[in-house]
């Protein structure tokens, strides 16, 4: 199946080295601490952020640190054909609830800012906070970069002291070009998907996943494209995160 | 959410006695309510319902299937919904499910009509294609993004805009099938009609707080309620289904009584509702 033309469009009108459309909204969820819904293309992520709490299951109690608990979950209208699965269905059997629940708490790092907020909440012995976050999808493709970077903005509007922000993008490989931000057909195309996730003040990779095969110069190509899709994301999400800061600004008299 | 204090909890009784509550509205004014139609693309029909702080989205998606053997007229309708864990972290995990599963039935009762599918709010008659052979199955979800009291209203709003919203593509059915076999169908890709909602009714909750009832509770008012009672209603003012909530006992004068004013208020609603999800489809079919 051809997924770039001779002239160079894809499926969906757009370059190579095109990202998919972009939209973030802050503060959507009013009753959490912090909330975000995060668009690529028509793939839609809710994160909400509940915080800080007492660990309910000791056992994962960590002693001079927070715990940071992610739950992924898909809406039954998510894909093309309705997902009729009863919600009985263990959600961690999903491999993306795995994939996503790791991957958001290693990237937000266990030292120096933690240690400050447990140091201020502990009012009761072994008291820690535990953090929430939750995001529903409303649409497939591309779903753990727009959760990566749904989560990045809802911790943000919590107040929550981070490193870096993390934001996240994929890049495929298809006939023969590299491609920026696959979205729904391409990425079932069964070509390979890289997802990376950067710290970009740092320039650090935080998250390197990979399906399928790729000669090795071929992958430092699309890695590196991948890097500039999630730099591009990083700057549209300072945008938005500065744009926000000032309207509370504003609503603040100052 | 934060436990309330005794002083809080004789304000908000107070608050609805005097008809004045906590965000200065009366006891039968709703909050403003905001609809946004096609949201979700891959849905034949979706929207979502701002009522307050409560946030849900329904969307509507159709599929040929086969029609029960009992009702072989008629379509299904199948109705689910699902508590998020972003609305409140006690519903991570399976903590949302019974919530999930009250508020599915409480809204199948209201929108579906007894198991005889007599009547159904949602004409299912409509959604037949062949009698006895192939059928419209609508599958409609709802999804609570963010929980501020008062989910059943929101999500029956919620879904009576997305049925508005939701097209229906056209079928062709080959003419030369013989009886027994099943006919082939053609569905096209062009062609969509629209679902008619004039007969879908719109759901409101009365909740009593002491010896007054409340239209539109947010959570706060609802942890003071002693029963609360949701009729569904339709635009000829006719009740297609009610539920009644909590554990106290309410004298049957008193259900007569809460029926009427919700019929009451249910005309404002109506009205208002149906003027937001015109609004919004003109806005989305600008964008």
């Amino acid at each position: 199946m051809e997924f770039v033309s001779p002239e160079g469009l894809r499926l969906d009108g757009r370059r190579p080295m095109e990202m998919r459309q972009i939209r973030a909204e802050i503060g959507a969820v009013s009753r959490a601490d912090g909330s975000a819904v995060f668009e690529m293309g028509n793939t839609k992520v809710i994160a909400a952020v509940y915080g800080p709490r007492e660990v309910q299951n000791r056992s994962q109690q960590i002693n001079d640190q927070a715990l940071v608990r992610c739950e992924y979950s898909m809406a039954n209208f998510s894909t093309g054909d309705r997902m009729r699965k009863p919600k009985g269905d263990s959600p961690a059997r999903c491999p993306m609830f795995l994939e996503a629940s790791t991957t958001i708490p290693t990237i937000l790092g266990r030292e120096g800012d933690f240690k400050a907020i447990n140091r201020d909440i502990s009012g009761h012995s072994p008291d820690h906070g535990s953090m929430h976050i939750d995001a529903p999808n409303a649409s497939f493709s591309g779903t753990r970069s727009a959760c990566i970077n749904a989560a990045t903005l809802a911790l943000a509007d919590a107040g929550i002291p981070m490193r870096d922000l993390v934001t996240s993008c994929s890049a495929g490989y298809l006939n023969s070009t590299a491609l920026l931000d696959l979205n729904y057909v391409e990425d079932s195309a069964g070509g390979p998907d890289v997802t990376v996730g950067i710290l970009p003040k740092s320039d650090k990779v935080t998250l390197l996943q990979m399906d399928a095969k790729l000669p090795m110069d071929t992958f430092e190509n699309v890695m590196q494209l991948a890097i500039e899709g999630c730099k591009a994301v990083a700057t549209y999400i300072r945008e938005v995160l500065l744009e926000n800061t000032k309207q509370l600004e504003y609503r603040r008299g100052v | 959410m934060v436990g309330l204090s005794v002083g809080e909890k004789h304000f908000i009784q107070g608050g609805i006695a005097q008809d004045l509550r906590s965000d200065g509205r009366k006891r039968l004014t709703y909050r403003p309510i905001s609809v946004e139609t096609g949201i979700i693309p891959q849905a034949n029909g979706s929207a979502r319902v701002k009522l307050g702080a409560t946030d849900v989205i329904a969307s509507v998606k159709a599929e040929l299937g086969k029609p029960s053997p009992f009702q072989p007229d008629r379509g299904k309708v199948a109705i689910y919904v699902d508590c998020s864990p972003t609305a409140a972290p006690i519903f991570e995990g399976r903590g949302g499910e019974e919530l999930s599963a009250e508020l599915s039935a409480a809204l199948q009762r209201s929108l579906l009509g007894g198991k005889s599918g007599t009547g159904a709010g949602i004409d299912l008659s409509s959604l037949s294609i062949v009698e006895g052979k192939i059928c419209w199955d609508l599958y409609i979800d709802g999804l609570v993004v963010s929980s501020d009291g008062n989910l059943l209203d929101a999500l029956g709003a919620a879904i009576k805009a997305a049925l508005s919203n939701t097209g229906i593509p056209k079928v062709n059915v080959a003419a030369s099938a013989s009886s027994d076999e099943q006919p082939e169908v053609d569905i096209s890709d062009e062609e969509y009609l629209q679902f008619d909602t004039s007969g879908v009714p719109v759901i409101v909750t009365l909740t009593k707080v002491g010896r007054h009832y409340i239209v539109d509770a947010t959570s706060e008012e609802e942890s003071q309620m002693s029963s609360a009672l949701s009729v569904s209603i339709n635009r000829l003012g006719r009740i297609c289904g009610l539920t009644k909530r909590g554990g106290a006992g309410l004298d049957p004068s008193v259900i007569l009584d809460m029926t009427s004013v919700a019929k009451h208020v249910s005309e404002q609603l109506l009205n208002n509702l149906e003027s937001e999800i015109s609004a919004a489809e003109a806005c989305e079919e600008e964008s």
